[in-house]
């Protein structure tokens, strides 16, 4: 245990962070194309309007972590999932910018709205066909990347990865969105939300059983080592699962974000367990590819002189928007014609 | 993939450095604009909340509510197209991510922590925050963005003045690492370079409200609104665009001349060292090292060099090898592109303040109607800033040490060339929708009776019965 391993505990949280917080946005956006009643679509645009973009630093920290402290993995994992991470890109900016727009304007509802849902979903699909392609190996000729353009596909493994990530994050929209609304709204949530934590039993299992017919050499080294990591990783994933279905349609109405916070931690375990030490698989590792001792120790100390106040204050954000939506006519904005009349709700 | 033949190797090379380089210049150029005008309109909002505060005036809370809706979309395009920036290190300039990661990636990595957090958090509470907050946590909230916008420009100024005066550093490997940071981060070209991009945004926002607000004196409505924009931005704008001039001076005399020589050949568009006067506008031909046509007004480069007596020349492109030498035409009108907009604004702040003494600067239509035309120059002189100061820096990356052509990914040319033209559609759509959203906006005006909303408590009881008949939920 070094400096280079204490830096990827704190990559791998801000990774956790960003999927968790940004997750249940990119869902919510996915779940806006499945919503037909304009009055909760409007509602759901409210959710992410007011924190995509504090969330959304999670994934500028992620990138930045990687940048400054494992510079080798920066250079190759990126071009090497150039192709998942351009379209990942071009949709955070669609959403972001079409988010923006609907909740400062009245007008084309309906086509911002359809920008907004569509760049969620590519996103979220990317996302996922990029980790899938990071996992199951790149190819590597001494300190660069060494594939083409779509080896990331690995005979279609990122494909479904992919369809994974999408089914997370709208499991995790949907127990957010049951947190945070009331009515209609919130039944609608529970009933795909207790469909949706089966679908992810299955794509989970799935994505798992392939990996190793998809190339990954990860799984064969030690793997009866790994077990004391991956069996305790599996039953934290499956009891998340089986909380969130059960708490759908239930009080209190966290229950479902509960789980699917389990959720993601087992699967944050199982991944470290497949990995560790390679942080792009199969052949460079973390103290490979970590930045000397002096630019760690520099990282460190400013990350821990910030992050309390970082999290203080995404709490007091979190805090301020407390409790349900309130029954608005509109997104909460600034705009005149954006409806600013909130009736605080009682 | 390795059997490929070695000549269509070395030329795709080129491209693929040429489409690299493209890509970063158009997502970089796109993402300045935002920025340039942010950072000095969320401190345009701080003074009119603080003012409403202090003077309870509502017309001052109109500039607020009218300002910050301008601001959101603006900022929120700054940081959806400031991640392309941070992901195109590694994507397209993988090398570089390798070389420059322990020094390059740490700082930007202080600047995601310190800054971007701190926006990010409190931007939320500053456009949403109506009626949920107090007003004092909303003028916190808005200086806090103000000041995380501020902390930005600061890191990201010492990572690119890092690449143009590299130093503290030790080179292991073809890897940089940090041997002292104190050295890293004040290094010869950052003290300047910072504050003359931090005046420069000033600037450049307060010229955007002055504009804005003169289009509303010519339309001869809102009017106390806008003669209260036009008066804080053309005030501060005449106060800070004399002395943005001479620090734009200070970063020439103390950063390019003594560390950057063939960026000062190239910005004055000489190829040889005779000519004593100052070029105006020309036409190089960079593979001949010869000017096709140049237009100079004699003895003003001499002048310019303190010499009043007019024979001092000023130095030449020629001086610099040829595989050395940055593109003329770029570095050339990216400099003049700033210079000619700082004349104009400079003339057109002092003509303002003779106006103001002589009480006819609310009433002078034909000068609205120029400040309206002004309106894009300072994001336009930063444009022109940032391309003298990258592509004068050419062929170098971290100068002196790191050619470009060396730092590119391995990817295939169709990538770069489909996602550069992808990028292109995007941001072109984008910007399309912005200006037309900020145009419709102004044309909106500030709401006519802003009320300041009570703060309200947010909270609905919990819990709540599920299912139980909500307001307005059943048709």
């Amino acid at each position: 245990m070094n400096v280079a391993d204490v830096w990827m505990i704190f990559i791998v949280l801000a990774f956790g962070a960003y999927i968790v917080l940004d997750g249940y946005d990119l869902g919510i956006g996915v779940l806006t194309l499945l919503e037909r009643d304009d009055r909760r679509r409007r509602e759901m645009y409210e959710l992410v309007a007011r924190a995509w973009d504090g969330n959304e630093s999670w994934l500028v920290l992620l990138a930045v972590a990687l940048f400054g402290g494992l510079p080798l993995a920066y250079g190759i994992a990126l071009p090497s999932l150039y192709v998942p991470l351009t379209l990942m890109l071009l949709s955070l900016i669609w959403r972001g910018f079409s988010i923006e727009i609907i909740a400062q304007y009245r007008g084309w509802q309906r086509g911002w709205g359809l920008a907004f849902g569509v760049g969620s979903l590519v996103a979220a699909f990317s996302q996922g066909a990029a980790f899938g392609g990071l996992v199951a190996g790149v190819a590597v000729h001494g300190s660069s990347f060494a594939g083409g353009p779509f080896s990331f596909l690995h005979h279609g493994y990122a494909v479904l990865t992919g369809c994974g990530a999408v089914v997370l994050y709208l499991l995790a929209a949907s127990a957010w969105v049951y947190d945070k609304s009331d009515g209609e709204l919130q039944r609608r949530a529970a009933r795909t939300g207790r469909v949706l934590t089966l679908v992810l039993a299955v794509a989970t299992a799935a994505c798992w059983a392939l990996l190793q017919p998809a190339g990954t050499t990860a799984l064969d080294p030690g793997a009866a080592a790994r077990l004391a990591v991956w069996v305790p990783g599996a039953v934290v994933l499956a009891g998340g699962l089986a909380h969130a279905h059960r708490s759908f349609g239930r009080h209190p109405d966290a229950g479902p974000v509960a789980g699917v916070l389990a959720v993601y931690g087992g699967g944050l375990i199982l991944a470290i367990g497949l990995l560790y030490p390679s942080v792009v698989p199969p052949h460079v590792t973390v103290h490979a590819a970590a930045s000397p001792a002096g630019s760690l120790t520099f990282l460190l100390i400013g990350v821990g002189l910030s992050m309390p106040a970082i999290l203080a204050y995404n709490a007091y954000a979190y805090w301020a928007f407390r409790g349900k939506l309130p029954q608005t006519d509109g997104v909460a904005g600034t705009a005149p014609d954006g409806v600013g009349g909130e009736v605080a709700a009682v | 993939m390795a059997s490929r033949p070695v000549l269509s190797v070395a030329v795709s090379q080129q491209t693929l450095v040429e489409l690299s380089q493209w890509q970063w210049a158009i997502t970089a150029g796109f993402h300045i604009i935002f920025p340039s005008l942010t950072v000095g309109i969320s401190m345009f909002l701080v003074v009119c909340y603080a003012a409403f505060m202090r003077t309870g005036r509502e017309v001052y809370l109109r500039l607020f509510r009218l300002w910050r809706r301008i601001f959101a979309i603006g900022f929120g395009l700054g940081v959806v197209s400031g991640i392309v920036l941070t992901f195109e290190f590694g994507l397209n300039w993988g090398g570089f991510a390798h070389d420059v990661g322990p020094i390059l990636g740490v700082i930007i990595g202080m600047e995601v922590v310190t800054a971007f957090f701190l926006e990010a958090g409190f931007l939320g509470l500053l456009i949403y925050g109506d009626g949920r907050i107090s007003q004092r946590v909303m003028l916190f909230s808005a200086c806090m963005v103000s000041l995380g916008t501020l902390l930005s420009v600061t890191w990201i100024l010492a990572a690119n003045s890092w690449m143009q005066t590299p130093a503290g550093y030790s080179l292991v490997n073809g890897q940089f690492l940090p041997r002292d940071w104190a050295q890293v981060i004040l290094n010869p070209s950052f003290g300047w370079r910072t504050i003359h991009m931090l005046v420069g945004v000033l600037v450049s926002a307060a010229w955007f409200v002055t504009g804005i607000s003169a289009w509303y004196l010519v339309r001869s409505l809102h009017l106390d609104v806008a003669r209260r924009g036009l008066s804080i931005g053309l005030g501060a704008a005449a106060i800070l665009i004399p002395v943005q001039m001479y620090l734009g001076d200070s970063v020439a005399a103390d950063y390019v001349i003594p560390y950057q020589p063939p960026k000062l050949e190239a910005l004055e568009g000489n190829w040889t060292s005779t000519n004593t006067g100052w070029n105006l506008l020309l036409w190089p031909d960079q593979s001949a090292a010869k000017n096709d046509w140049v237009v100079t007004i004699p003895w003003l480069g001499s002048a310019i060099a303190k010499d009043w007596s007019g024979r001092t020349p000023t130095p030449g492109l020629l001086q610099t090898p040829p595989r050395l030498r940055p593109m003329m035409l770029t570095t050339f009108y990216g400099f003049r592109l700033m210079c000619y907009a700082a004349f104009a604004m400079f003339a057109t702040a002092m003509a303002g303040v003779i106006l103001r003494l002589r009480r006819r600067l609310h009433v002078t239509r034909w000068f609205h109607r120029w400040l309206l035309v002004l309106t894009p120059a300072g994001p336009l002189a930063i444009i022109g800033g940032w391309v003298l100061a990258e592509t004068g820096r050419q062929p170098w990356l971290v100068y002196g040490r790191l050619l470009t052509a060396d730092a590119v990914s391995p990817l295939d040319t169709w990538q770069v060339l489909t996602s550069l033209a992808l990028l292109i559609l995007v941001y072109a759509a984008l910007l399309g929708t912005y200006i037309w959203y900020v145009a419709r906006v102004v044309r909106q005006g500030p709401e006519d009776r802003p009320v300041p909303e009570p703060v309200r408590a947010p909270v609905a009881p919990r819990p709540r019965a599920l299912g139980a008949p909500r307001r307005g939920a059943e048709r």
